[in-house]
């Protein structure tokens, strides 16, 4: 629980995305259309128009604070309100003014410029309220409780991260350290940006199943080797995520920003049941650089790639239509 | 000279009085000592009588010479106000109740919307003005209901819902009224719901002839609407008056826009629904009227209507507030038995108010819902155009107010897709969304078929579809996001229907549809489509579709239109909305799907030790710069507790948080300490403790910095 030596708004600023455009490299721009972001999922996505050469974006922004902003016996003065994006990946922060609506209003609005040679994934935006409190300049009063997401990668405005798949001859591959699994039929490299699955193109038929949508046996098929597939990955990220933590100068480690973290917060709960996902990483960061306990926690990994592959529901499709295939051929 | 300030002119008005005292002609004329012939030219206003004359009339009529002079009421001679019941069939079949009526629950909302949509149609066009419709929910006790009771002749009506009761076990209509009648005595109560438009057109045409009066008051399933754009065509919306009343009972008073029998203004009427039944040994066939008995009908025992005078109007609380044509519909014992299902899932609320279905608050809260749900639209204007439509509703108790005259604004109830439709009035639409709050427009084609089941097209309509995102929170109100509301031309909401199939983190939008004259005047085959649609609407005027007279006048296959229609606009909205589909994505949609970083219901805690949480956190800065702190904690139920280490810490922006060490930490209850870790006794629930940090510990000026305190398993590293 995190308290401030200070008085406060108690309720969070909402901040909504308006307007969306990109400059492009030969100076024109771009008015992207509303398509270009979700309020619901509170996501930008600047890939959606799919330029490569965009040099910078302008999010149009509106936010409104919580009542009692303008109160007259209000502790702070000075009152102003700031966009900032950050990402934590390059540790750029941007930060823009707004600008009041209407005197006395609670909404204020104004845009954001993002360039894109500063971020290489997602930042995120959040808007705060600042004032001068006790002589304090630029205290935060009140802030957004749910960050928006830009994304200057992604083509669609969806929060969930999605991990990229990739499809190659492993054996014909111009990345030349997949020819060294030139017999698997994919294989996962976390190293990436976002860790991606590479499906092997050598091995004839893989990729017509996975992009066969028919619903005979094929899609029961399908839906297991998906299960497969994405029990592997599950476990491969879960790894990756685990074995790259920055470490606090007690020595507990810190929660990662990136992919790692939002992959470390959904499979925690699982690999280590009942604990606050904070309290999870320190047990688990500790049984991994301690003496004992890791190898007791493989099982757990495994249980929680296992649970997000939903393997049991596959294998139960498929064992399900074989049944009836045979009743069929028998009668 | 007689003709200043009067009501109606002397001829037809004499020869009413004449007939409602049962005198003819040559009697009057030897009471005057007068002429057959002389009578006989004032009937047919050929001349007039001297004034002197008019003391003697007045005498023979048995009525003073002011109303002689004015002749703005009838003569109180001849046979008084009454109720006239309907006598039993000859074969001896019984109505158990009006099947009209059983189309419709008793609804106050269904009520907003047939009554709203009959004011609509009938509209007096020329003016240009908007029809005015008010709803007013009064509630009557104590003095005001014995008043009003006595106005009605209640104690003439009582043996007859009485018989009703006596029967009601078995009969649908029976219990209704039963129950009003015993709500009315058990609560001294009485609610009336009145429903007045004002520019409409009022109760024109004779008492029994074709005409508006004869359909409402005295025929069944007779729609005589005034124009091809008509909301109404069943007949059915007047049975919803009936419908909503417990006691069966509705009060009429009209003003006409064309005089019927020299007059405009107070035609009043009552029409009771009631079962068959038997009272002192005569039967009745089920309907009964109020009004002036009628000397030409068989027996004079048919009530008819009548032009009444103020003092009696406003004894049957039916006062009209100007004499701009239109009808007062009062509905006597309103409820509202679909209120109950609204708040069948709150069951609070059941104990609260015992389910209430005569609650004239809640009854004014779902009408203003209601209205602004279905005839937003009529009531928005913009560029050249004025609304059709302005509604209020008010509710009072015994006179009092108490909710005050609310007039329903569109842009309270339907925010986003007022804003839609005045920008497609004002001409301000885009093709495609750029920014929030835009409004996008799009044609749509309705292909209409030939009538007298040909094959082919007769030609293609382009209906107008409006799209715009939710500017913000506010403006979804309480209604649902995404959905399509389409109208025709007397601009009320049809058909509201979702659009499927739309991806995940689609912003969300209210969309409408405005087809056949709503799109307007310069669109093609407007006309054709309208009466297509209206043709294919059903008695509730909630959607298009199949229906006998879409089979009848064009073919069974007619109805494909629509839903090819349906399809064009949901495509259409998706188009704008949702961002276009990119290139297949590799690896397949399944593998995609299964690769995306979701929230996941969380695996179970496995049963061990519980660990306790931190509830509540109180913390000031301290006079030597130190934080002091109370905490609570919450314990979930178990048998054995893991000890627990307060940590504190300082909040960075990013890296590692400075922790804080502690100068002192004290038990306050339900733990101990030991060592800076928390114990708990087994079965403890809630814990509370205090601490106080050392200053020496802290990097920073203690003001300048947020704390953040955490409970540890274990060592707490």
């Amino acid at each position: 629980m995190k308290i401030y030596p200070y008085k406060r708004l108690n309720r969070p600023v909402v901040l909504r995305v308006t307007s969306v455009s990109l400059k492009l490299s030969d100076g024109t721009r771009d008015q992207l259309e509303t398509t270009a972001y979700s309020t619901q999922q509170q996501t930008v996505a600047l890939g959606i128009a799919g330029h490569t050469d965009w040099v910078s974006a302008t999010i149009g922004l509106s936010a409104t604070l919580p009542p009692g902003a303008n109160a007259p016996d209000a502790a702070w003065s000075d009152l102003r309100v700031l966009a900032v994006l950050t990402d934590r990946e390059t540790n750029v922060r941007t930060s823009a003014d707004l600008t009041r609506d209407a005197e006395d209003g609670r909404d204020w609005s104004g845009s954001l410029e993002v360039l894109r040679d500063d971020h290489v994934g997602r930042a995120s935006l959040a808007v705060y309220a600042v004032g001068t409190v006790d002589g304090v300049r630029g205290r935060s009063i009140a802030e957004t409780d749910r960050s928006w997401l830009v994304d200057t990668v992604s083509d669609e405005p969806v929060r969930g991260l999605q991990l990229d798949v990739q499809k190659a001859s492993f054996r014909k591959s111009s990345r030349e350290w997949l020819q060294a699994y030139a017999d698997a039929p994919w294989i996962v490299d976390t190293s990436a940006r976002v860790p991606t699955v590479f499906v092997n193109t050598d091995v004839e038929g893989v990729i017509g199943l996975l992009d066969s949508n028919g619903s005979g046996v094929d899609s029961k098929v399908r839906d297991l080797l998906v299960a497969q597939m994405s029990t592997d990955v599950w476990t491969a990220v879960f790894h990756g995520a685990i074995g790259d933590l920055e470490v606090e100068p007690g020595g507990g480690p810190v929660f990662p920003t990136d992919w790692q973290g939002e992959v470390l917060r959904e499979m925690l709960p699982d690999v280590l049941p009942g604990v606050q996902v904070e309290e999870a990483l320190r047990q688990v960061h500790r049984r991994r650089t301690g003496e004992s306990g890791w190898v007791e926690l493989q099982t757990r990994i495994h249980y929680a790639a296992v649970r997000r592959a939903d393997a049991t529901k596959a294998l139960a499709y498929v064992i399900r239509s074989l049944e009836q295939m045979n009743r069929e051929s028998e009668t | 000279m007689a003709r200043l300030d009067t009501g109606e002119e002397f001829g037809p008005w004499l020869a009413r009085q004449l007939k409602l005292a049962g005198k003819t002609q040559a009697e009057l004329a030897q009471e005057l000592e007068l002429t057959r012939a002389a009578i006989s030219a004032w009937i047919t206003g050929r001349s007039t009588p001297r004034p002197t004359v008019m003391a003697d009339i007045a005498k023979a009529l048995g009525t003073d010479v002011g109303t002689v002079h004015t002749r703005t009421t009838d003569t109180q001679a001849g046979l008084p106000i009454t109720w006239y019941h309907r006598p039993g069939y000859p074969d001896g079949g019984r109505d158990l109740g009006n099947a009209a009526a059983f189309a419709f629950d008793a609804d106050v909302q269904v009520l907003a919307r047939e009554t709203c949509q009959n004011s609509l149609d009938e509209r007096l066009t020329e003016n240009g003005r908007p029809v005015r419709v008010r709803y007013t929910l009064h509630e009557l006790t104590g003095e005001a209901l014995a008043a009003f009771r006595e106005a009605i002749l209640w104690n003439d009506l009582f043996p007859h819902y009485s018989a009703v009761s006596e029967s009601a076990g078995n009969q649908k209509v029976g219990r209704v009224v039963d129950a009003g009648v015993r709500d009315m005595y058990e609560k001294g109560r009485l609610v009336l719901l009145r429903v007045d438009d004002y520019n409409a057109s009022g109760l024109i045409g004779d008492d029994y002839a074709d005409g508006k009066f004869a359909a409402v008051v005295r025929r069944q399933l007779e729609s005589l609407k005034s124009g091809p754009v008509a909301g109404g065509s069943y007949g059915l919306g007047k049975a919803t008056l009936w419908a909503t009343s417990a006691l069966g009972l509705v009060l009429i008073n009209s003003t006409l826009s064309v005089p019927h029998e020299g007059r405009t203004q107070r035609r009043v009427i009552g029409r009771l629904e009631l079962p068959w039944r038997e009272v002192g040994g005569e039967s009745y066939a089920g309907p009964a009227w109020f009004g002036r008995p009628d000397p030409d009908s068989p027996g004079a025992r048919v009530a008819r209507s009548w032009w009444a005078d103020e003092e009696t109007v406003a004894r049957l609380h039916l006062t009209r507030e100007s004499d701009e044509p239109g009808t007062s519909f009062l509905i006597v014992g309103a409820h509202d038995v679909a209120s109950l299902e609204e708040d069948g899932s709150g069951a609070d609320d059941e104990s609260m108010d015992d389910g209430d279905t005569r609650d004239i608050s809640r009854m004014h809260k779902r009408l203003v819902k209601a209205l602004g749900r279905d005839f937003w639209a009529a009531m928005t204007g913009g560029g050249s155009r004025l609304p059709l439509l302005e509604v209020s509703v008010r509710a009072l108790r015994n006179g009092q107010v108490v909710v005050p005259e609310q007039k329903v604004d569109p842009s309270a109830e339907q925010p986003a897709r007022t804003r839609a439709l005045r920008a497609h009035y004002e001409g301000a639409t885009v093709d495609r969304l750029l920014e929030a709050g835009q409004v996008a427009a799009r044609g749509v084609p309705l292909k209409l078929p030939l009538s007298g089941g040909a094959r082919g097209t007769l030609g293609t309509h382009q209906a107008v579809l409006l799209v715009t995102d939710l500017a913000n929170d506010a403006e979804n109100g309480d209604g649902a996001q995404n959905q399509v509301h389409s109208l025709r031309g007397n601009r009320m909401t049809v058909k509201t229907a979702g659009v499927p199939n739309l991806p995940l983190g689609t912003n969300p939008f209210q969309a409408v549809l405005l087809v056949g004259e709503a799109a307007g005047e310069a669109a093609p085959f407007a006309k054709e489509a309208e009466e297509f649609l209206r043709a294919a609407e059903p008695p509730e005027h909630d959607r298009w579709g199949q229906t006998d007279e879409l089979t009848l006048r064009w073919s069974p296959s007619a109805y494909r239109r629509i839903n090819a229609l349906t399809t064009e606009v949901n495509s259409a909205v998706r188009e704008l909305v949702a961002r276009p589909k990119r290139g297949a994505s590799e690896g397949g949609v399944a593998l995609r799907k299964a690769l995306t970083v979701k929230t996941k219901p969380k695996a179970k805690a496995p049963s061990g030790p519980v660990v306790p949480v931190l509830d509540g956190l109180d913390a000031t800065v301290g006079d030597d710069g130190e934080w002091q702190i109370t905490a609570e904690v919450s314990i979930p139920r178990g048998d054995e507790i893991v000890p627990m280490v307060p940590v504190a810490q300082l909040d960075v922006r990013s890296g590692g948080r400075p922790t804080l060490d502690w100068a002192e930490l004290v038990a306050v209850e339900g733990c101990e300490v030991e060592d800076g870790v928390l114990r708990f006794a087994p079965g403890t629930r809630r814990a509370k403790f205090r601490g106080r940090t050392d200053v020496t510990s802290h990097p920073v000026r203690t003001m300048l910095t947020r704390l953040v305190l955490e409970l540890r398993a274990g060592k707490g590293e």
